[in-house]
C-alpha cells in the first residue's frame, strides 16, 4: 500500500482522503522556526532537539513512499509555515558530506527514502517564480536523496483540491 | 553618505556567518556611511518594517536553509511585502547568502527569491552574493589565505553597494581544497557527538 505524507498550509478537513493511503501531518499555527543548533545531527540523531510535534515530519518521512507539499508558492518556494517543518526536518539526512554529479552534499541517513511532490498554488504566479521554485524541487530531490520529483502549479486552491480528490 | 540597513537572516543569537560577514561588509563600505542592524528573531513585522524608514539600502544576510530562506527571516519577508513600498519605496535590496556545501552557487536559488521577493514588494533589487564553505570564514581573516577569494569577492560587492550598482549576482568560496574542508567537516561532526557524549555510530541512528 502506497502510503502518502502531506505536508500542507490548507485546511484539508473537507476532503474525505483514504487513511490508509495519506497521512495528513497537522503542524502548528506558527512552528518555531529551527535555531541552527545543529542538535539533529549531534544531540538527538534524526530528530529536532525541540520538544513538540513538529519535530516528528523528519521521523515519518523514512516510512511512506512519497512526500507531497501543498503550499503558496512564496518567493519561487514554499510558504513561511512549511518551510520551519523542512527546515527543521534536516536530521532525515546524515551530516557527513559526499558527492552527487560533482558537487557536495549529505550522505542519505535512510536506505529507503520518499519520492517528492509538491502542489504550489497562487492567484498570479510570475513565471519567473515558477521557474525557481522547478529550479528548487529539483535541489531538494537531490539534498532529500528523493529519485523521483515533480512539481504542479494551481490558480486557486479550489483547483488544487479538485485535483487532490482524482 | 548613505544609510544602509544590514538584516542579520541567521537564527542564531551568536557566532553567526551571518554576522560576522555584516561587520566585514560594514568596514569594507566605509566610515562614510551610517548602519544600522537588526535581527529576524523573536522580531515582529512592525519592528522589521520600522527598520527599513528612511534607509537607501538594506542587505540581507543570512544562511542557506534546505535551498531557501531560513522560515524565521522568510516568515518576516512574507509578512512584510505589502506594506514595505508605503515605508520606503526607494529602498534598493542586496542579498548574501552563505552555506554549509563548499560551492558558493548552491545559494543561487536563496538569491534568486530574495531577488522575486523585491518584485512582489516593488523595491528595486540590487545584487547578491553566494559565499560556500560558510563555516570556514573565522578560519582567518577575510581577505587573508584561504580567504583571500571571498575577500576579493566580497570587495566587488561592497563597492556596487557604495555605487548603487545593480548586477548579476557574484558566486564564491574559500581558496582551499574540497576534500580538505570535507575532511575537517566530518572531524568536526565527530567531536560534537563526543562533546554530546554520543558515540559516532550513534550519528547513524535511524528512526
Ligand atoms: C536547517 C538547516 C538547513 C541547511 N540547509 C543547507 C543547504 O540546503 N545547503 C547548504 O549548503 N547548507 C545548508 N545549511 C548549512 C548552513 O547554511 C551553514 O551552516 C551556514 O554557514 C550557517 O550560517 P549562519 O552561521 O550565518 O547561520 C543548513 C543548515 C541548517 C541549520
Amino acid at each position: 500500500m502506497v502510503k502518502t505524507l502531506v505536508l500542507q498550509d490548507i485546511n484539508l478537513s473537507g476532503l474525505d482522503l483514504d487513511k490508509d493511503k495519506y497521512i495528513i501531518f497537522k503542524q502548528s499555527q506558527s512552528v518555531k522556526p529551527c535555531v541552527g543548533c545543529f542538535g539533529c545531527w549531534v544531540k538527538t540523531p534524526g530528530k529536532c532537539v525541540i520538544k513538540d510535534s513538529d519535530s516528528d515530519f523528519a521521523v515519518k518521512m523514512p516510512h511512506v513512499e512519497e512526500v507531497i507539499i501543498i503550499s503558496e508558492l512564496v518567493f519561487g518556494g514554499l510558504s513561511p509555515n512549511v518551510k520551519a517543518v523542512l527546515d527543521r526536518s534536516i536530521g532525515f539526512i546524515l551530516p557527513f558530506f559526499c558527492k552527487v554529479n560533482g558537487e557536495m552534499h549529505h550522505k542519505q541517513r535512510y536506505d529507503k527514502r520518499p519520492n517528492l511532490k509538491y502542489m504550489l498554488y497562487g492567484e498570479k504566479m510570475p513565471e519567473a517564480e515558477k521557474v525557481t521554485a522547478q529550479k528548487l524541487i529539483k535541489a531538494n530531490a537531490t539534498n532529500l536523496g528523493a529519485d523521483k520529483f515533480s512539481v504542479e502549479f494551481y490558480n486557486s486552491t479550489a483547483e488544487l483540491l479538485e485535483d487532490l480528490k482524482q | 553618505m548613505m544609510k544602509i540597513l544590514c538584516i542579520n537572516g541567521s537564527p542564531k543569537s551568536k557566532n553567526s556567518s551571518s554576522e560576522l560577514l555584516i561587520n566585514e561588509l560594514c568596514k569594507m563600505l566605509g566610515i562614510n556611511n551610517e548602519y544600522t542592524t537588526t535581527k529576524t528573531m523573536g522580531v515582529t513585522k512592525q519592528e522589521f518594517l520600522e527598520k527599513f524608514e528612511g534607509v537607501d539600502v538594506a542587505v540581507v544576510v543570512f544562511p542557506l536553509y534546505v535551498d531557501g530562506i531560513p522560515s524565521n527571516l522568510l516568515r518576516l519577508l512574507y509578512e512584510s511585502k505589502d506594506e514595505l513600498k508605503n515605508i520606503n519605496s526607494d529602498v534598493v535590496i542586496y542579498a548574501i547568502s552563505n552555506n554549509g556545501f563548499f560551492e558558493g552557487k548552491q545559494n543561487a536559488l536563496a538569491l534568486d527569491m530574495i531577488k522575486h521577493f523585491c518584485e512582489a514588494a516593488g523595491v528595486k533589487w540590487g545584487q547578491g552574493l553566494g559565499i560556500g564553505a560558510g563555516g570556514m570564514l573565522t578560519v582567518a581573516p577575510i581577505g587573508a589565505g584561504p580567504l583571500k577569494s571571498i575577500g576579493a569577492d566580497l570587495k566587488t560587492f561592497s563597492a556596487n553597494i557604495n555605487e548603487s550598482i545593480s548586477s548579476d549576482n557574484l558566486f564564491t568560496q574559500p581558496n582551499f581544497p574540497k576534500l580538505l574542508y570535507k575532511l575537517g567537516g566530518h572531524a568536526n561532526w565527530k567531536k560534537s557527538a563526543k562533546e554530546n557524549g554520543l558515540k559516532i555510530k550513534d550519528l547513524y541512528e535511524r528512526r
